[in-house]
């Protein structure tokens, strides 16, 4: 059907780009945060920023449509959930009150200063998604806000109260959010009020689901309880994420007879899938204030 | 296809409209728990009406882009997608379909090739957390509505590609259904 010419040609073709796709692989491990693909990562996004703002906008009605989809579906159990929720935070609120009363006083009586923890040490900055991941894995976002508002690496992102990620690569008008699901993602966590302590792993390919592990046998963990970002520091060495910030809430306790350790499943509090809006809670006194903070 | 500035342009302004569309918002879209996912579409489209060669070329670009945009591991994607384009055009080469729905089993195809080998090629490099089986019914739903859209996709990509073709498939179908002159027994040739 075809002459030998155009098959060598044919098969020179793909090998270039197999081979060119393997060499771009291997150099991008290889190199630091600032080498030449890096970089050259970097100088895109900033490119196509203007580009993607434009297109996440104008495409935000039909993903609206997208989603009414499943939320019809699904809206009326969540409206049971959500009263039976309110009940039981109604309920959790007369006792955090008072608890809080009392730590105040405790604290004023042995003279222990209060710690600039979050919310009270940091400086959220409002940010619109723009780029999300493409594949399954929902590992990435990219949002609005980059250096020139106060984003920095390495501060958390959270969104509808709960901890979404953090941030991983800042140029001047974008950042890249990597998000708690994503395969390297590792948070130091307590269940709360017990205080069991452990790590926060994802469940690759279900957005609704982490993994606590880590917690020993003998703490008794109930479902429904909340956990939160421990915010450890030790020996010089500190948790990225401030102390107290919701991740989500147990949903099911795995106690795995055979090992030391029980397993814990959380649902995360934000809805990965589908944020539109998260907060970068920046330092206090470092943010430019350039962002509007959401309330 | 025509080697020719206007022909590199037109792949170009498909690749770069296919994953801003994708990265800005169609990429979140679900829909019973499937999400939209135009990039394979618009590469096994090129493949599909061009050839192997620029199909490949196609998946390389459009791979790379993707990358550069997403922030990805770089060369991930141009690899899956370079091997799906250049699949898409050999078989349009070997076979040459021309069924007017032809676009949907190349579309489920591509798109069910791009999700898994992308899973694949993501588990040997960095994946190391536990994977959810969750992920499965995601691909299977995702190449159902990859074959949904393949029809509408293959079809803007081939308005836009036209002009530049040396040889439409949908064509040559029209070609041969085109009514032969016959005789009044059904016969060619021995009419009046």
């Amino acid at each position: 059907m075809f002459d030998s010419k155009v098959i060598r040609r044919r098969r020179a073709a793909l090998a270039i780009f197999v081979v060119l796709s393997i060499g771009m692989l291997t150099v991008y491990f290889g190199e630091s945060d600032g080498g030449a693909f890096h970089s050259v990562q970097r100088g895109a996004q900033a490119v196509f920023a203007p580009l993607e703002t434009g297109a996440s906008r104008a495409l935000k009605p039909a993903r609206d449509l997208f989603g009414w989809f499943g939320d019809t579906f699904d809206a009326k159990g969540e409206n049971e959930d959500l009263r039976a929720e309110v009940e039981q935070l109604r309920r959790q609120l007369g006792v955090a009150e008072t608890a809080r009363h009392d730590v105040r006083e405790l604290r004023a009586l042995v003279g222990l200063t209060e710690s600039q923890g979050y919310p009270e040490g940091t400086d959220p900055v409002g940010a619109r998604v723009i780029v999300r991941s493409p594949t399954v894995w929902y590992s990435t976002l990219k949002i609005d806000k980059g250096s020139d508002d106060g984003v920095r690496r390495n501060q958390p992102v959270v969104a509808a109260g709960g901890l979404v990620g953090k941030i991983t690569d800042v140029t001047g008008g974008t950042a890249e959010v990597t998000l708690i699901t994503d395969s390297s993602s590792a948070v130091s966590a307590q269940v709360m009020p017990n205080g069991a302590s452990g790590i926060v792993h994802p469940v690759v390919g279900d957005p609704n689901d982490l993994l606590l592990d880590y917690i020993t046998k003998g703490r008794r963990v109930t479902e429904g309880t909340t956990v939160v970002t421990s915010g450890f520091e030790s020996d010089g060495l500190e948790s990225i994420f401030p102390r107290g910030i919701a991740i989500g809430r147990v949903t099911k306790v795995d106690p795995r007879e055979t090992e030391q350790f029980q397993r814990v499943h959380v649902k995360p509090l934000a809805d990965i899938r589908g944020i539109d809006y998260v907060q970068v809670l920046t330092e206090r006194g470092v943010s430019t204030q350039a962002g509007v903070p959401l309330q | 296809m025509r080697a020719t500035p206007g022909a590199f342009a037109r792949c170009g302004a498909i690749a770069l409209v296919a994953v801003i569309l994708q990265v800005s918002g169609l990429g979140s879209g679900r829909v019973f728990g499937a999400y939209v996912d135009l990039v394979p579409l618009a590469v096994a489209a090129v493949a599909i009406y061009a050839g192997a060669i620029p199909g490949a070329a196609m998946g390389f670009t459009t791979g790379l882009l993707l990358d550069l945009l997403v922030g990805g591991t770089m060369g991930a994607s141009s690899l899956v997608l370079t091997a799906v384009g250049y699949g898409a055009g050999r078989y349009r080469e070997v076979r040459d379909p021309a069924h007017g729905l032809m676009p949907i089993p190349v579309g489920a195809v591509a798109t069910f090739t791009w999700v898994l080998a992308y899973a694949v090629v993501s588990f040997m490099l960095d994946v190391g957390a536990t994977v959810s089986w969750l992920v499965v019914r995601e691909i299977v739903a995702t190449t159902i509505l990859g074959a949904i859209l393949a029809l509408p996709v293959f079809a803007i990509c081939r308005r836009v590609l036209r002009p530049v073709l040396l040889v439409d498939p949908l064509d040559l179908r029209r070609r041969r259904k085109a009514p032969l002159e016959s005789g009044p027994i059904g016969l060619r040739g021995l009419g009046a």
